[in-house]
């Protein structure tokens, strides 16, 4: 090896680290960050991130965010992807997505914690289950004594959803053995056998049956119709100080939503974009959980209703999930959300890129 | 003392009919045997995968399909370019913070006393733990996983600095000493230089360490990188191959930094601390 002075190593060292860094930081920008692709459009207005999962309880975030991009060529908020519950939560908290869409029970159970959080709006209505496995002796509620059932959290609806079946067959949930997963893990836990059954939200429950090997021991639909699982919740400081721009989501929400039940061919032409721009998961699955059966979640009656609420708050206090101190009119500000009945569906025409 | 396996390997080649020993550049069996463990790898994979009948974990054909796959869709490249630039950031910082900081703490007592407590404290705590904090502090940007690589790496680089302070010969100071040096130029000409070796060794391993946390890191909604390729593979069902791709695609990269900072130990001001091991 040839002999080299001090400063030779120090100068191949500095050159190297500088080039280094400057190249991959480039790159980054560039291909990533899209720094050098020209200005973003709209940038006088006020934009804000929502935190969504990929999972169809948040469908609307990104219909609605797609829609806008294709009708006016830019969307008045960021669709930011989560994978898991905790850090959709902790970007809440720390006012990197001044909106989210989140579990219902987390909300309260945050604005109980003194969290500055109102639900303007809900995400979907039913779209849960429980799977089993095909091959499994789990056939009724009954037979869940004693077995492993995995849950997506603790703040989770599902829970409250099992507990309320137990319940009403003399059961609670200490006669389950419930273990926290997040809900992409939960086909491959149940094809593993690793637990004796799942309860999330979609389309991870579909993708057991589509899959061969999963069976259904209930829907939501079914056992609690009109089901909430998932809300969208905004900083009380947005509402104070962008009230046009929330009441402008919640209203593009709504028509997405029943833009999304008018019409089966809306529903598959959702699955094909949202899977392949947001979701990032085969097309087939999302048409699945969208159509067999259509009922199986509704993006329609979703102004945030007393009675629902305060069901999920008696549920969640008797689990020990909620304190009990936080009640609607704390937790929900119905203001920005439109009637049903005066909801108009997205006039948007799809056409495959 | 690979001498025998060398003459062994150059017996058996066409061309070497002439008693001339190989060139001293290529060492056949050195880029065989490697080569040959790998394929042995592959071999015990792809079988323990057709024997155990699984349709989930993929075969080694199926991960090289997901490669393509990804580098098709312009993917790959881009991924690995979010990867390195954080792992580069992080580590570029921890190496700025750790090694000026070792030192100090390695050269005075009373400030090794002071904060060696608070740095093993924080030390073992993982990285995973760091995320809600990360989060909380830097949002879902690039610099929450940047700083998750810095803490990984930072602490490493620091014990080693001042660990290699504490074991340098007493002899070069005392002389340094004689020949009045002020301060500063005892730590940048001496204690430095001196130290240099054992703060390349742990360079070589602190760069492991913030290359291992990628995935870690990139478990925050960041939405590039090999770390979120995996996590995101999760989220699409039973693409697995993806998922392995991401962890062979981590391994490979790993190797290449690993020899590239191997090529620091070259340099005659850091050889010379090797050279009563080899």
């Amino acid at each position: 090896m040839t002999a080299a002075p001090f400063f030779s190593l120090r100068r191949t060292v500095m050159t190297f680290a500088v080039v280094w860094l400057l190249s991959v930081s480039l790159l980054h920008g560039w291909m990533n960050l899209h720094l050098f692709t020209g200005s973003q459009g709209g940038r006088a207005q006020y934009r804000f991130r929502i935190g969504f999962l990929p999972v169809t309880c948040h469908l609307t975030c990104p219909v609605t965010d797609f829609i806008n991009r294709q009708q006016t060529g830019t969307s008045i908020f960021d669709p930011v992807r989560f994978n898991a519950w905790p850090e959709l939560k902790e970007a809440y908290l720390s006012g990197y997505t001044p909106a989210t869409f989140i579990l219902a029970p987390m909300a309260i159970a945050l604005r109980e914690q003194g969290v500055k959080i109102k639900i303007v709006y809900l995400g979907h209505r039913d779209g849960s289950a429980l799977m089993v496995r095909k091959d499994s002796s789990i056939h009724t509620i009954d037979d869940l004594r004693g077995k492993t059932i995995a849950i997506p959290g603790r703040y989770a609806n599902q829970r409250l959803l099992l507990y309320r079946e137990l319940k009403a067959r003399g059961m609670t949930l200490s006669d389950v053995n419930l273990v926290e997963m997040p809900p992409p893990d939960m086909p491959t836990a149940l094809y593993a056998k690793a637990v004796d059954a799942v309860s999330s939200g979609e389309p991870f429950m579909g993708q057991t049956e589509l899959d061969g090997y999963g069976r259904c021991l209930y829907q939501a639909k079914d056992v609690w119709p009109g089901f909430i699982s998932c809300v969208l919740a905004v900083n009380e400081d947005m509402i104070k100080k962008h009230r046009p721009q929330v009441q402008e989501l919640v209203d593009g929400i709504a028509k997405s939503g029943k833009w999304l039940d008018t019409g089966m061919d809306h529903r598959m032409e959702a699955a094909q974009f949202v899977s392949t721009l947001y979701y990032n998961q085969n097309p087939r699955l999302l048409a699945y959980v969208l159509s067999k059966p259509p009922d199986r979640v509704k993006y329609t009656d979703l102004k945030p209703n007393r009675a629902n609420f305060e069901e999920i708050e008696m549920l969640g206090k008797e689990v020990g999930m909620l304190k009990g101190t936080a009640h609607f009119d704390d937790y929900v500000d119905t203001s920005f959300a439109p009637d049903d009945d005066k909801v108009v569906a997205q006039d948007f025409e799809y056409k495959t890129q | 003392m690979n001498a025998p396996l060398e003459s062994t390997v150059v017996k058996t080649t066409a061309e070497s009919t002439r008693p001339v020993p190989a060139r001293p550049g290529i060492d056949w069996l050195r880029a065989l045997l490697p080569c040959g463990v790998a394929a042995l790898f592959l071999l015990i994979w792809d079988l323990s995968v057709r024997f155990s009948g699984s349709d989930l974990f993929p075969k080694p054909i199926e991960v090289a399909r997901a490669i393509v796959e990804l580098i098709q869709h312009g993917l790959l490249v881009k991924y690995v370019v979010a990867s390195l630039f954080r792992v580069s950031w992080g580590f570029a910082l921890a190496t700025l913070i750790g090694i000026p900081f070792g030192l100090v703490l390695g050269w005075y007592t009373r400030a090794a006393q002071a904060f060696n407590p608070l740095i093993q404290i924080f030390r073992p705590i993982s990285p995973i733990a760091w995320i809600p904090v990360a989060i909380l502090w830097f949002g879902v940007s690039d610099a929450a996983p940047i700083f998750l690589i810095f803490l990984a790496s930072v602490f490493p680089i620091t014990v080693s600095a001042m660990a290699a302070v504490r074991n340098m010969q007493p002899v070069y100071v005392r002389a340094a000493k004689n020949f009045g040096l002020s301060e500063w130029e005892l730590f940048s000409q001496v204690i430095f230089r001196a130290c240099l070796p054992q703060i390349i060794t742990s360079l070589r391993i602190a760069l492991g360490i913030a290359w291992l946390v990628v995935v870690a890191a990139e478990m925050i909604a960041v939405n590039s990188g090999l770390g979120y390729l995996i996590i995101d593979a999760r989220n699409a069902g039973k693409r697995y191959d993806l998922v392995v791709a991401g962890m062979l695609m981590i391994g490979l990269i790993g190797l290449g930094l690993d020899m590239l900072v191997r090529k620091l130990e070259n340099f005659d001001e850091v050889r010379w601390g090797y050279a009563n091991r080899s």
